[in-house]
């Protein structure tokens, strides 16, 4: 009975047009399989999609594998839009910290300006061999936000070879740790994870490896590379030079916007008159005073030099933050033209699909006809 | 009068409010700070710092920072700061037990500097909790 229907239904089929040859082709597949579909062509009588029409139920499976995909994407979108805060959050969170550092940095450089000071951490030495922090985040479906990095990095790599310097990396991140780990001819020194939020405990685990790398003169300059975080829909890769830290350096104004403490001040390696110099810009901007009449309790280079990791650390923290903020903001907008792409597939494919359905049912009414037509 | 704390980390505010008095470690030894105190700016060793509360001494284990003291207002930065009674007594032995391990094991001067700081660190958390 029901093979008999299927060759009515192949035959009723080729007298349609050209424009359903595709759903024909996909139809003739079951004719091939005549015991597995006697078993299932009858208790599915109802549903007008039987399993015969493997066509339309590709379609559909198709429809629901977007729809769920679409959710998928849907929901990570919204657990990023709430890191966001979180990460935000945790930059105001670290803003009375580095708000009084920086002021209380800012007005001991001025009374020590005119004393000639030596610090460990600001001496400036021939730069023979450069240290790269890479920042990078640890999961991806975030767009080119790790690709961009990564690329930052590469371009000062092949800079850095050009100048004949030595370099090596300090990854952090699972991204950029898989992505060094699979290239052994860059030099890494240190692999380090980050977790769902930066705690200073993590700063602190990369200062200690920054600190103690340029102290023991391994490396001569250590560069951090992050994704600074500008907006929600922008986020741009920088490259910041983190040690040596220069004592004037470290100026902003106290008005809030201490999250961009040193942004003011760029660094850059060049070459001057076949030389190795680093060039600085500074902005000066103005702070307000505060007490005047302050004694030292110990000598100002033992200061300095309890101040400087504490900055040191700060800046490295908030360069985590914002290379999280940078990854959450860029998830969310990967994920969300991710939904309204889905949004737009499975739009095309319900129409594909009822239009396939419709040629089916007006085939069925055909038959019908047909066969009303051949009793009479 | 009364003398302020505040107690800041790059995480957190871990203290902020009123105390009676206060001894701060600094890099040349133990300072005690009472209200009235002269304005002195001083860099905060790894130690305890011990904070009066109406008769009742607390802890805190301060990991290496910076303080500012000026008219009754006292400002603490430093990396990290534990309360002593936060801090889980046994993790902080363990801590320790493997700093101490790293320090024997440890070659070259980087890793030597590694390691004295990470023990040091480690004996500060466990005297935090011991010292109360």
């Amino acid at each position: 009975m029901s093979c008999s229907n299927l060759t009515m239904w192949v035959s009723s089929k080729t007298s349609l047009s050209d424009s359903t040859a595709l759903s024909f082709r996909s139809s003739i597949t079951p004719v091939q399989l005549p015991s597995n579909n006697s078993t299932t062509a009858n208790p599915s009588r109802p549903s007008s999609v039987t399993p015969i029409h493997c066509g339309l139920r590709e379609l559909r499976d198709r429809i629901v594998t977007v729809k769920n995909t679409q959710k998928i994407t849907e929901a990570m979108k919204l657990v990023a839009a709430a890191k966001v805060r979180r990460a935000q959050e945790a930059v105001v969170n670290a803003r009375p910290f580095s708000e009084s550092l920086v002021e209380v940095l800012y007005n001991i450089n001025e009374q020590l300006q005119t004393d000639d000071i030596d610090v460990p951490l600001t001496k400036v030495r021939p730069v023979k061999k450069v240290g790269l922090v890479v920042v990078t985040g640890d999961r991806g479906l975030c767009g080119g936000f790790n690709n961009a990095i990564i690329k930052k990095a590469e371009a000062r790599i092949a800079e850095l070879k050009g100048l004949g310097l030595d370099y090596t990396i300090i990854s952090v991140g699972k991204k950029g740790n898989s992505y060094f780990i699979r290239r052994p001819y860059i030099p890494v020194d240190r692999f380090l994870d980050g977790t769902s939020l930066p705690t200073a405990k993590e700063a602190q685990a990369i200062a200690d490896d920054v600190f103690s790398l340029f102290i023991s003169e391994e490396v001569d300059k250590v560069e951090l590379l992050y994704t600074k975080f500008v907006s929600l829909v922008k986020a741009e890769p920088v490259i910041h030079t983190l040690l040596p830290l220069s004592p004037k350096g470290e100026i902003c104004d106290i008005n809030g916007n201490c999250v961009d403490a040193a942004e003011d001040e760029f660094f850059r390696l060049t070459t001057k008159e076949g030389k190795l110099t680093v060039e600085r810009d500074i902005m000066r901007t103005k702070t307000t005073e505060f007490s005047a009449i302050l004694q030292f309790e110990q000598d100002p280079v033992q200061i300095l030099d309890a101040l400087l990791p504490l900055y040191l650390n700060s800046q490295i923290l908030r360069s985590l933050q914002e290379s999280l903020a940078s990854e959450l903001a860029a998830r969310m907008t990967a994920m969300s033209n991710a939904t309204d792409n889905a949004n737009e597939l499975k739009k095309s494919l319900s129409i594909v699909y009822n239009r396939e359905r419709q040629a089916k049912i007006t085939g069925e009414i055909l038959e019908i006809v047909a066969g009303a037509n051949a009793l009479t | 009068m009364t003398l302020n704390l505040c107690v800041l980390t790059p995480n957190r505010i871990v203290w902020d409010s009123e105390v009676k008095e206060i001894i701060l470690p600094t890099n040349s030894g133990q300072i005690g700070v009472l209200p009235n105190h002269a304005p002195i700016a001083t860099a905060v060793d790894i130690g305890i710092l011990r904070i009066r509360l109406n008769g009742q001494w607390l802890t805190m284990a301060l990991m290496g920072g910076f303080a500012k003291i000026g008219s009754n207002e006292i400002i603490v930065l430093v990396n990290d700061a534990e309360k002593g009674s936060d801090i889980d007594p046994q993790e902080a032995q363990q801590t320790l037990e493997i700093a101490e391990a790293n320090l024997k094991k440890a070659e070259g001067k980087r890793q030597t500097i590694e390691a004295n700081l990470a023990l040091r660190r480690a004996r500060t958390r466990v005297e935090a909790i011991n010292a109360v």
